[in-house]
């Protein structure tokens, strides 16, 4: 229950007022995202201290092409979203509802070029406990990060189609479409460290 | 709430930030191409990430406009927790200088 | 997150909604204590099992082969099996007693009454939250009944043995992914626990009362679930890796070229310091989610019952608050002989013993406000004074431990054993028994007998002692922790120690059924409470009934006017005054 909610309710000034000026709803989402943090951070950790023991380590990534267009479409579906709150903020609901929608397109569009990468590197032999290139743990580290990332963009799609319809609905309000994007910038925010770390630095010269 | 013009600005003001992190990320396109050694391109790299995600948090996440509590406690907390984790990068450089069973 | 406000809402009338699925606040606490209470005494059961076993190794133990005809044939624990009952043992009192009653039980049930909220921000995630616990511990419960038995890793499950699967003994294969799934679905529990306890404290405490006027509690339970917030987080994907390690053939864990059991392993290339370092970042962290609320729940109590406030209200929390800090950065104090890099005990090794000065400062204020004060002596502020006890006697041991070059003689002794079961295993179990005694009025509307109270500390405070005590002897020996037996003829002398030990333990175990005793007694036959038995100044005393209502305050919310320590007032019309009494205080002690 939102601030709004108790204001709805009567109660405004029963309570005092919450910390940092914002409804528990945000607060709540701001706090799942320093959790999520600290899970990516401690996947990454994990990935580099692995990397750094292993002097053959495979540097097997011959093209950014097919990662700089998921970077460009996530990034850009980041954008769209602020459209769509912005849009819900000034109360107009079809247009938000549109940018929702669109952005929720690109995150589809994102997870497919995700898993035809993904079916390439396998197709080249890749596995999560070997590869043709070097260190077994390359295959390993390799999918369980982006493995991660792309569970938190299917999650966010899914999510971003519910709120996008019930808002439509009426059922929620600018301020839950508004929490459900900080998610998403956030797994836009995870894909800026994954995108150099994982893919970048292994790529072949 | 928002009025038009607001709007308007702060639309102009979205497509600022992603033009920077678009151009912040081919720049890490660019350092990938080059010839450093990898613990300098890591420095480059993690930097300008670094860079990229605070664009992102302060201006698509709106922390710049949210009260400055909250960008205190969310920066301090994560940076905090995730700066205590880097304690075990020493047990990886021995694992790579010397200890003949990390392959 | 998308949750309908309670506000006005009728109390629900079906069973499942009333008792099963509630999303009340005080249901779930009361669920969540009932898991503990389940759970400590799976848990303490074992530990007699394993004492049974170190007094009197070959003694059958009746029954036990219909547990696992492999882990105990006829009766006699084989070796593996002791470890077994070991692991189960830990990870059972560390997740499922020591995190779950006094953070998430005692938390739930009275950081809403205490911040004087009607329920917490998001009833379903506090539902999902204690089911998914629940579920952890079912998977948990069920390596009992899978396969060769449930792991013998120990609660760390050090790797490589937790990693390479069954070659590394009985129920290292289906043992170690059922373990590694019931601790992350804990985890998920738990982040759903602190995103409510941290929402509810900042976002619904009532009018007048600012962060500076919460009680010790929700302090303590606040600080606490920042820290479950972030260091559940980390032990998450460290048991999914571990798990991919066994089911998908990677190698997070496992350095290449490995033997075992005479078979070389077919993993290259892991490092078995990384799970170290990922488990310990959570692992401190974790000690510090157990004794914290403890400390709260002790100063909450210990105040009603000395008349006067503590020394220091905010020295206080803000000694709570350093604890939470420091516990990121020592875990390495675990790791002094694991193969780390001697320059990091170094560095590990300083904060551990800054850590000792927040610890010594909260024992100051203890026993500063105890000192001529006339303490009202009853089970709470006995079992309150157990916990100041055992918290000095293990923290005196853990100067020894903190030193890298001390460490090495007693790393992996029963010293530590000793040193880790009073200052966080008993001295956290007596601030969970004063809570109980403190607050089973307002749960229950009944008093427990406090006779019985009585006759249950005493006997757990000895008993406690004769227990632990002895494993700083029998560590400073050389005796070494995890030994299933001591046939070495330097441990033989020992053995009647442990013997000793043995029939402690289980006197002392016998005892807590007082304990159980009492508690379903007084559950509905005890005496009716009164409004404030402990004339207390707390919200959680000003609920118009006990138990308080479905909406806690009976359909408005309370205002605050003072700190909740006003004992001793002059000039008062009692002794005392509410935090919601609207009465002017001339000479109070109010900060806020």
């Amino acid at each position: 229950m939102s601030h709004a909610d108790l204001t709805l309710e009567g109660y405004s000034a029963a309570i005092m007022p919450p910390a940092f000026s914002i409804p528990a709803k945000k607060m709540a989402m701001w706090l799942f995202i320093i959790a999520d943090s600290a899970t990516f951070a401690a996947c990454l950790v994990a990935y580099g201290y692995l990397r750094v023991a292993d002097a053959h380590w495979p540097r097997p990534f011959h093209s950014i092409t097919n990662v700089a267009i998921m970077t460009v479409i996530l990034v850009t579906s980041s954008l769209t979203m602020l459209f769509g709150i912005d849009a819900a903020k000034a109360g107009d609901k079809a247009k938000a509802v549109r940018w929702t929608m669109i952005t929720a397109a690109g995150g589809i569009l994102f997870a497919l070029l995700h898993i035809r990468e993904w079916l390439g590197l396998i197709d080249e032999g890749m596995r999560l406990f070997q590869n043709p290139w070097g260190s077994a743990l390359f295959g390993a580290s390799f999918f369980s990060i982006t493995g991660l990332h792309l569970l938190h963009v299917t999650g966010g799609v899914i999510a971003l189609i519910v709120v996008g319809i019930r808002y439509k609905g009426g059922r929620y309000n600018s301020d839950d479409l508004e929490i459900t994007g900080l998610y998403w910038h956030f797994v836009d925010l995870v894909w800026m460290f994954v995108v150099p770390l994982v893919y970048l630095l292994n790529l072949s010269h | 709430m928002a009025t038009a013009e607001a709007h308007r600005s702060s639309t102009g003001k979205y497509i600022v930030v992603y033009v920077c992190i678009l151009a912040i990320a081919a720049l890490q396109f660019v350092i990938a191409y080059s010839n450093l050694d990898g613990s300098q391109m890591l420095a480059r790299m993690l930097v300008l990430a670094t860079i990229e995600a605070a664009l992102a948090v302060l201006f698509f996440m709106h922390l710049w406009m949210e009260n400055r509590g909250l960008l205190w406690f969310v920066v301090i907390l994560t940076g905090f927790v995730i700066f205590a984790m880097q304690y075990s990068w020493t047990d990886s450089f021995r694992l790579l200088n010397g200890v003949p069973w990390a392959k | 997150m998308h949750d309908v406000p309670v506000h006005h809402h009728a109390p629900p009338t079906s069973f499942l909604r009333k008792h099963v699925f509630s999303l009340d606040h005080k249901v779930i606490g009361k669920q969540y204590y009932g898991l503990a209470l389940i759970a400590v005494f799976v848990g303490m059961i074992l530990s007699w099992l394993m004492r049974i076993h170190l007094g009197w190794t070959n003694l059958a133990i009746p029954g036990l082969q219909l547990l696992s005809k492999s882990g105990a044939p006829g009766g006699i624990i084989t070796p593996e099996y002791y470890l077994q009952l070991m692991t189960m043992h830990a990870t059972i009192m560390v997740f499922f007693v020591l995190t779950t009653a006094p953070f998430a039980a005692f938390g739930n049930y009275f950081l809403p009454i205490q911040v004087g909220a009607e329920d917490m921000p998001f009833p379903h995630f506090n539902m999902m939250s204690f089911w998914v616990t629940f579920i952890g511990f079912v998977v948990l419960m069920s390596s009992f009944f899978v396969g060769d038995g449930p792991t013998l890793g120990g609660w760390t499950q050090y790797a490589p043995l937790s990693a390479v699967g069954a070659v590394s003994g009985p129920g290292q294969g289906t043992g170690v992914v059922l373990w590694a799934t019931a601790i992350a679905i804990f985890c998920i529990g738990q982040l759903l626990g602190s995103l409510n306890f941290i929402t509810t404290t900042l976002d619904m405490r009532t009018r007048g009362m600012s962060m500076w006027r919460l009680p010790f509690s929700a302090w303590a339970w606040f600080i606490t679930s920042i820290m479950g917030l972030t260091a559940f987080a980390v032990l998450m994907p460290a048991c999914i890796l571990l798990i991919l390690d066994h089911v998908a053939g990677t190698s997070f864990f496992v350095p290449g070229n490995l033997v075992i059991n005479g078979q070389i392993q077919p993993h290259s290339g892991g490092s078995t310091l990384l799970w170290q370092h990922l488990f310990w970042f959570f692992g401190h962290p974790e000690v510090y989610i157990a004794i914290v609320p403890g400390m709260g729940i002790v100063s909450h109590v210990l105040t009603p019952n000395l008349r006067r406030p503590l020394l220091s209200h905010r020295v206080m929390v803000y000694s709570m608050g350093a604890l939470a800090v420091l516990s990121y950065m020592v875990y390495g104090h675990h790791m002094f002989v694991s193969g780390m890099n001697p320059v990091s005990s170094l560095v590990f090794s300083f904060p551990t013993l800054v850590i000792t000065i927040p610890s010594t400062i909260v024992v100051l204020i203890w026993m500063g406000s105890l000192y001529g004060a006339k303490l009202r002596i009853n089970s709470p502020s006995l079992f309150a004074l157990g916990f100041i006890s055992m918290f000095i006697t293990g923290g005196i041991s853990g100067f020894f431990l903190a030193q890298p070059s001390i460490d090495i003689m007693l790393h992996a002794t029963y010293f530590v054993v000793g040193h880790f079961h009073l200052v966080m295993g008993v001295a956290a179990m007596f601030g969970i028994f004063a809570g109980t005694y403190f607050w089973f009025p307002k749960m229950f509307g009944r008093m427990m007998n406090e006779t019985l109270g009585k006759i249950h500390f005493w006997l757990s405070f000895v008993g406690a002692y004769c227990i632990f005590m002895p494993f700083h002897y029998l560590g400073i020996a050389g005796n070494v922790r995890r030994y299933p037996a001591f046939t070495d003829d330097y441990l033989q002398p020992l053995i009647p120690l442990h013997r000793f030990i043995t029939v402690a333990a289980v006197l002392t175990g016998i005892a807590q059924f007082i304990f159980l005793y009492n508690l379903v007694h007084s559950r509905f036959w005890g005496k009716p409470a009164p409004e404030n038995p402990w004339e207390a100044t707390s919200l959680e005393w000003s609920t118009p009934s006990s138990p308080p209502p479905f909406d806690n305050f009976g359909g408005k919310l309370p205002t605050v006017y003072h700190d909740p320590h006003q004992y001793g007032v002059e000039g008062a019309s009692a002794d005392y005054v509410m935090q919601t009494s609207p009465e002017q205080i001339k000479s109070g002690h109010d900060e806020a």
